[in-house]
Formats: C-alpha cells, sequence, structure tokens
C-alpha cells in the first residue's frame, strides 16, 4: 500500500507542488523560530555567575578637578571608607560602565600563541569587584592591593576564553599578549561566565583587568553591596552622604534587580514579537493546509467511492488520505532538513552544532504533528463519503 | 447466490421521502447471468448497490451466497465486497493518476498480497480483456471502450463470485457496446461468474439468461 500511494503522490507531482512548498517555508520558519528558542533557552539554563539582588549602582560624574592620579585615587578610597562606614553597606567596588545589565560594552582583542582572539568583553574593576557581586572563581584568586607592584599586569579570564585559548589545561600563571603586543598579560585566575546582558544571553569571552591608578579619573561607577534592611529611607541617606562627598556631581542610583527585569523584557519583546508572526504563518499555513486537504477530498470523491467498492474501509480510506499527506511531508521535510543542517554543518553565527539539532528535531516533530492534526478531521469526512452517493455523482 | 426478500429503500431528506425499492423479492443463482431494465429512476442502481454492499436497505433480507450481511460491521462489509464482488460502473471510474496496470492491480491492494503477485494477476486481467499492450498507459489516453475493459480488468481481478454491472455499455457506441458484451459474457460462461447487469439496451438484455423488469421501485416482470 505504501508504494502504491508513493506511485500515486509521484504521478500527481505537480498538484502536490505546492502543498510540498507550502510545507516547506513552513518547516523553514518554525526552525529558524526554534533554532532562537533554543539557543535562549539553553543560555538561560546557564548559570547567572554573579549575584545582583541586594546590590545598587551609582552613577556619578566625577567632580574632580585635580590631575593628580594620587589625590584621586585617595579621594575615592576615602570616599568608600565613608560608605562602609554604614552599617548597611557590606562592600564597595568601582568599575567600568559595562557594569552588570548597564547597555555599555567594550571590548579588546587578545592574543595568544600568534593566534588573535578578539570581541573579548573587557571589564575594568577593583579589588573588591568580585565580593560586590559574588564572582565564582574558578582558578586562581581575584586582585589584590599586592597586584599594583606586578612585573606583569594581571588579568583574570571567564571560563569561555579560558576553554578557548587553553582548553582543559589549566590556565592560571600562563600569559596573554595585549592587542598591540605590548604587554604581557599574567593569568592569575578564571571565573565562571557572568551573564551580565540578561537571563537569555551570554557574553562570550570575557576579561578582568585591575584598575590602574590613573582610572579614577574616568570611571563613574560604583556598585554597593547592602544588607536585607537597606530600604528606601536607607537610599535617600546615601544619596545624601554621595552628595555631600561629591559636590557638583550628578549622582543617580539604580538597583541591578531594576536593571536585570528591563533587559530582560527588552531581550524578550522582540522575540515574543517574532513567535506571534511565526504563529500568526502557521495559523495560516494550518489553515491553507486543511483547505487543500478538504478540496482535494471533495475532488477525489469518486475515487474514494471506488475504493470503498472494491475493498476499502471507511477507516483505511480515511488512513489512506492521513499517509498520503505524511508522506508529503516526509518529503518537504527531507528538502527542509538538508537546507537546516548547513546551519550546523556551517556553524552559523558560531552557535553550538546541539542548538540546531534540537531545533531540526523539534520542528520536524512540530510539523509532522500539524499535518497530523490538518489531515485527521478532512480524513474523517473522507471516511464518512457514502460510496454508492459517490459513485453516482459523475 | 443473491437473495432477496421484501427489500425496500427509502430515501428520506428533510422534505421529501423517496421510495426507491418498494418490496423486491428476487433470487439470483450461482452461475446466472441476469439483466435489470427500467426507466430512468426506477431503481436500478439502487438495488445494484444493495446487492453490493454499498447501500443498506430500509427494510427486508439480503443473504449473499447464503450469509446474511445485516450483522457486518463496515471493515467486514468492506472484506467481503473485496473477496466476493466485482463492479462495473458506466463512468468507469478509474484513477486518472495511475497506469492502467496499477488501476487494475487496486483490488489486491486490500488484501495481503506481494507486489509481484499483484502484478501478475493484473497483467492476467489485461490480457483476457485484450490490453496487455496498454498496462503502461494512463486511462486519459484511452478510448472509452478501453477504459470500460480495464474496469472489467479491475472487477474480475480478484477473482470475485459475483459480477455487479452498472450500464456497463451506457457510455459506448453499439460496436463497443457488444465487445464488452462478449467479454462479460465468456465471464459468465468460461468462469462461471454470477453476473447483474443493469441497461437500457433490449438486445443486450436478451442475451442474458433472465430479465427482470422495474417500474418505480417495484418489480413489473
Ligand atoms: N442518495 C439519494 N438520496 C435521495 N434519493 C435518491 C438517492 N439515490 C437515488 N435516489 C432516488 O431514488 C430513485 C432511484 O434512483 P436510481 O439511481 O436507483 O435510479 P436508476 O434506475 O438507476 O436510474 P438511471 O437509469 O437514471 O440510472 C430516484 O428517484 C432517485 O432520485
Ligand atoms: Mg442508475
Amino acid at each position: 500500500m505504501f508504494a502504491h500511494l508513493f506511485t500515486l503522490i509521484w504521478n500527481k507531482k505537480k498538484q502536490n507542488l505546492l502543498l510540498i512548498s507550502e510545507i516547506l517555508v513552513s518547516f523553514l520558519v518554525i526552525f529558524g523560530v526554534f533554532s532562537l528558542i533554543t539557543y535562549d533557552y539553553l543560555n538561560y539554563k546557564k548559570p547567572m555567575g554573579f549575584d545582583y539582588e541586594r546590590v545598587w549602582v551609582v552613577n556619578y560624574s566625577n567632580p574632580l578637578e585635580t590631575k593628580s592620579n594620587d589625590s584621586v585615587t585617595l579621594y575615592y578610597e576615602n570616599l568608600r571608607q565613608t560608605l562602609k562606614a554604614m552599617p548597611q553597606v557590606k562592600e564597595v567596588s568601582f568599575t567600568s560602565g559595562n557594569f552588570p545589565f548597564s547597555n555599555s560594552t567594550n571590548a579588546t582583542g587578545l592574543r595568544h600563541n600568534g593566534v588573535v582572539y578578539s570581541r573579548i568583553n573587557n571589564f575594568t574593576v577593583d579589588d573588591q569587584y568580585k565580593e560586590a557581586i559574588n564572582l565564582k572563581l574558578l582558578e586562581g584568586r581575584w586582585f589584590n592591593k599586592l597586584d599594583a607592584a606586578a612585573k606583569d599586569r594581571p588579568i583574570l579570564i571567564n571560563e569561555s576564553l579560558k576553554e578557548a585559548v587553553f582548553g582543559k589545561e589549566a590556565a592560571v600563571g600562563k600569559y596573554m599578549n595585549d592587542w598591540e603586543e605590548k604587554n604581557k598579560l599574567k593569568i592569575i585566575g578564571v571565573v565562571q561566565d557572568v551573564k551580565m546582558k540578561g537571563d537569555y544571553t551570554t557574553i562570550g569571552n570575557a576579561v578582568f583587568n585591575r584598575i590602574d591608578s590613573g582610572a579614577f579619573h574616568w570611571l563613574g561607577n560604583m556598585l554597593i553591596k547592602v544588607t536585607g534592611d537597606a530600604d528606601a529611607a536607607f537610599e535617600s541617606r546615601l544619596y545624601k552622604v554621595l552628595a555631600g562627598s561629591m559636590k557638583n556631581a550628578n549622582i543617580e542610583i539604580g538597583h541591578l534587580s531594576n536593571l536585570r527585569v528591563s533587559k530582560n523584557k527588552a531581550f524578550l519583546v522582540p522575540l515574543i514579537v517574532i513567535s506571534i508572526v511565526a504563529g500568526f504563518l502557521i495559523i495560516n499555513v494550518a489553515l491553507g493546509l486543511f483547505g487543500v486537504l478538504w478540496y482535494n477530498i471533495n475532488k477525489r470523491r469518486g475515487e474514494i467511492g471506488l475504493r470503498r467498492a472494491i475493498g476499502a474501509s471507511g477507516k483505511s480510506v480515511s488512513l489512506q488520505l492521513v499517509t498520503e499527506t505524511m508522506i508529503l511531508s516526509t518529503l518537504s521535510l527531507i528538502i527542509g532538513a538538508f537546507f537546516a543542517i548547513q546551519f550546523p554543518i556551517l556553524r552559523v553565527g558560531d552557535i553550538d552544532a546541539s542548538v540546531y539539532l534540537t531545533a531540526l528535531l523539534l520542528s520536524i516533530l512540530f510539523i509532522y504533528l500539524l499535518v497530523l492534526v490538518c489531515s485527521l478531521y478532512p480524513g474523517r469526512q473522507a471516511a464518512a463519503i457514502q460510496p454508492a452517493v459517490a459513485l453516482h455523482e459523475e | 447466490m443473491i437473495h432477496l426478500q421484501n427489500i425496500e429503500k427509502v430515501y428520506r431528506t428533510d422534505t421529501i421521502e423517496t421510495r426507491a425499492l418498494n418490496h423486491i423479492s428476487l433470487d439470483v443463482a450461482k452461475g446466472e447471468f441476469l439483466s435489470i431494465m427500467g426507466p430512468s429512476g426506477c431503481g436500478k442502481s439502487t438495488l445494484l448497490n444493495i446487492m453490493g454492499l454499498l447501500d443498506e436497505p430500509s427494510g427486508g433480507e439480503l443473504k449473499i451466497d447464503e450469509q446474511k450481511t445485516d450483522h457486518l460491521s463496515d471493515k467486514e462489509l468492506a472484506r467481503f465486497r473485496n473477496k466476493k464482488i466485482g463492479f462495473i460502473f458506466q463512468s468507469y471510474h478509474l484513477i486518472n493518476d495511475l497506469k492502467v496496470l496499477d488501476n487494475v492491480e487496486l483490488p489486491l491492494l486490500y488484501r495481503s498480497s506481494t507486489a509481484r503477485e499483484r502484478k501478475g494477476l493484473a497483467a492476467t486481467a489485461l490480457e483476457k480483456v485484450g490490453l496487455s499492450n496498454r498496462m503502461k498507459h494512463f486511462p486519459t489516453q484511452l478510448s472509452g471502450g478501453q477504459k470500460q475493459r480495464v474496469a472489467i480488468a479491475r472487477a474480475i481481478v480478484g477473482r470475485p463470485e459475483i459480477i455487479l454491472a452498472d450500464e456497463p455499455t451506457g457510455n459506448l457506441d453499439s460496436a463497443m457496446g457488444n465487445e464488452i458484451m462478449e467479454i462479460l459474457i465468456g465471464l459468465n460462461r468460461n468462469e462461471g461468474t454470477t453476473i447483474v447487469m443493469v441497461t437500457h439496451d433490449e438486445q443486450m438484455a436478451r442475451r442474458t439468461h433472465r430479465l427482470v423488469r422495474l417500474f418505480d421501485g417495484a418489480q413489473v416482470g
């Protein structure tokens, strides 16, 4: 029977072409959407890599006019001590503008053994940064005061960069070169990957640099880890202390947990829009499919009547039509899978092959399910056709 | 072979009730060639459909080969038709998207059989109707008479004991009609196939064993 249905489909290839291409297009759309969703979901499942609860961020404009590195450093170290003296403040850390959930990024390139690694997220932070957001150290240690006098500039790298450069080997104690190949950089530690742009995205490779003596001239952000009883009243007190200390500076206080929410929203909205658009497309395709199958059955009433006369039961007629549609979908899926499989083969977007393969599997399943659902009812209608009536019509 | 007693058929739509068959009692013996005549709309096709288990009578008793059929399920009816009955229609009812050979083997697809067996039996059936040289053609490439011969091949490929033919020559000129008639007579004579044929042609009817006339759903002679 299978070969017979295949012959029937083959002989009607012109009529079936429309249906095949319709299924093919919806498969490709679904594959795209599922790839996106799978990718985001896998990212979502990854650990955050740091804490954002009860971490406040202060944006400020540096009010000091002095050119001296020492006095600017002294000034901000004093500010840190003043803030830490407040019982609600557990830690204060100064950082470059690309703090967690900020809209700013800073990329750099590094070299190792002649290989260039570009588009590495570059964080300039202080010794307290790890404590402030509770970074997870996988190897080595975080920065400390002694690093100021180190011969080679110390850096920490994240897990992704470590794997890209050193694979399974340990990285601590090894060296990389900066972009211009001027400085040797000594790796003193490896930290877990951090999802600093929200729950649904990874940031890829990252390097952490210790602030140097002149950095306080341009650093403009503080991360403040507070205790559980830091309330709104404390926030206004904090503001007053900051304003009192930094005359004529613009000061803004935000909460990382709020920034995270808006970051996630900004990410999800386009994804949801894409999914809705794809959903409408699929509904359209489903209706189209349904219509075509319905039309085909009405056009084939004579054939159905004949099949009933020569020995087909109602069920087998219905099964035949569903099977035919499934064979058609399989043809579409074979063509579609050929295109889809190029994505993992070519590693499009440098995305893990497993993402595309999962999406491929899901899309195949989805299309089969869609086609099955769309063909069940027309199939049942076909089974209900009275053979005597259908044979009489022509 | 076919036993009908007090068979009634009433079609009901929302507004009207059509009494298509009115107390028909008829026995068709094994090996008999029976023809049915009557004016258009008198119920000939309805009667044939009931004999062929394509339609259920509204009342009365039907036995085929000594077997009552009213308790059979849809699936059992289908199997019964497949094994016992071959149908021939005025408008052939060939599947235009299948080649002649594939059309002929259709009934065998609803039995357990191998592709090789099916092709063999279909080729033999086509030989019997003289169409061995048209096996790879599509129905649209054939004349009316040839199409009907394909339909006959399809009807006999499963070796049924009964053939029900509804105006098999209705669409054909008399020469082609005669050809078809010869084939049916040969089948009846040589293979002992029981045939019930609806026709509008007195001459054709006269060549069968017995003629039943219907008028307005009732038997008149
Ligand atoms: N499905 C149906 N629903 C309602 N009435 C029907 C149906 N099928 C047949 N009839 C009616 O039953 C009567 C008998 O129809 P039938 O087709 O058996 O006639 P027939 O003798 O074969 O006619 P013809 O020589 O034109 O083929 C007709 O009056 C017809 O209108
Ligand atoms: Mg009729």
